[in-house]
């Protein structure tokens, strides 16, 4: 699929497209970098999930994102219901909807085919470090390489990173507990965003409403905290905006 | 722990409906499609209550009661504690398997 997307792309490449690709390339090779320990850990926690190589290959492939892979791994594992492995992957990816809409504007000049590319390739590093660049520069081909180029080359490394996990944890002894290492990514990840207060009480209700309904059937637990984590932010923040107007 | 051809349906359906599609969503609708405000700070809280949502049962859960002083709940907080000291990508990694190993 993605070789068929890349065909008309790379017959395409004009040198504006190449101009942004290089630049680019440039100013993101910092967060390709930064992905490789991130990579070797999904790699490590799919194969500790009970993946074999193959399947931890096609998931990575299939799913190319670190949150939805992680996040769900636990869930497959304990053999929930797909309706919630499904669900939750979709929520904790909604951030992407978000993202997908700031880069509406930029990506516009880009074929369908390039756009749905666009959209595979999407992850928070290249977004973060492109977006403010991507919104100022005229032209549109130089955005697309821009884009796309970074985005490309941080697939790769994430692909490539990935399987080297997923070779190494075939010599690690199961009693080592690697999965383990899903629930720190998660950790990682959500440390920095508890920073801001109505973030942090999203986090806590979700994760405690999570415990304290375990017992609901279906899992549906889950679900009912991550509503209730989100009410509570947004009622957090509300609550923060109304005291400081005061 | 073996898997069956679902896993594949799993995967695609992780992959394409709840992962490729709101990757794309706007990118491929274009400026033609807009979300309301409100909707987009809601959703800014999703990522945030899901994860808590996944990660917190699974560090003080054992066996489906609740255990204040199980090794998992220790690697996890000396995860945090990595994230907080140091910018380091490797140590919360580090320092959660070794306080999961040393405490079990």
């Amino acid at each position: 699929m993605l070789s068929k997307c890349l065909q008309p792309l790379l017959l395409r490449l004009s040198p504006d497209f190449r101009a942004g690709a290089k630049e680019g390339f440039r100013l993101c090779l910092p967060v390709s970098v930064g992905i490789v320990p991130w990579a070797l850990v999904t790699g490590l926690a799919m194969v500790g999930a009970g993946f074999t190589p193959v399947q931890a290959m096609g998931m990575s492939l299939i799913v190319f994102g670190a949150t939805a892979q992680l996040g769900t791994l636990p869930l497959i594992a304990t053999g929930a219901p797909l309706w919630l492995i499904v669900a939750t992957a979709l929520v904790v990816n909604l951030r992407f909807v978000i993202f997908s809409a700031a880069l509406a504007r930029p990506l516009s000049g880009g074929t369908l085919a390039e756009r749905w590319l666009c959209g595979y390739v999407l992850t928070d590093g290249v977004f973060a470090t492109c977006l403010e660049r991507l919104r100022n520069a005229p032209d549109p081909r130089w955005r697309i390489g821009f884009y796309l180029a970074p985005s490309l080359w941080c697939g790769l490394m994430w692909q490539s990173a990935t399987l080297v996990g997923v070779l190494a944890a075939g010599s690690i002894p199961r009693n080592w507990s690697l999965e383990f290492m899903a629930s720190i990514a998660l950790i990682v990840l959500l440390v920095p965003m508890a920073k801001l207060r109505p973030m942090l009480v999203a986090a806590a209700t979700g994760g405690t409403l999570a415990v304290v309904l375990r017992g609901m059937p279906l899992r549906l637990g889950v679900m009912a905290a991550i509503v209730g984590g989100i009410a509570a932010g947004f009622a957090a923040e509300h609550w923060q905006a109304r005291r400081a107007a005061q | 722990m073996t898997y069956d051809w679902t896993l594949w349906l799993t995967f695609i359906l992780i992959g394409g409906l709840a992962t490729t599609l709101p990757r794309a969503s706007f990118i491929v609708l274009g400026e033609r499609a807009s979300l309301p405000d409100a909707v987009l700070k809601a959703l800014r809280y999703a990522p945030a209550a899901a994860l808590a949502a996944i990660v917190v049962p699974d560090v003080v859960l054992v066996n489906g009661a609740v255990d204040a002083l199980n090794p998992k709940l220790g690697g996890a907080i000396a995860a945090v504690l990595a994230t907080r000291v140091s910018r380091n990508p490797w140590l919360p990694f580090v320092a959660g398997m070794a306080a999961l190993w040393l405490l079990r």
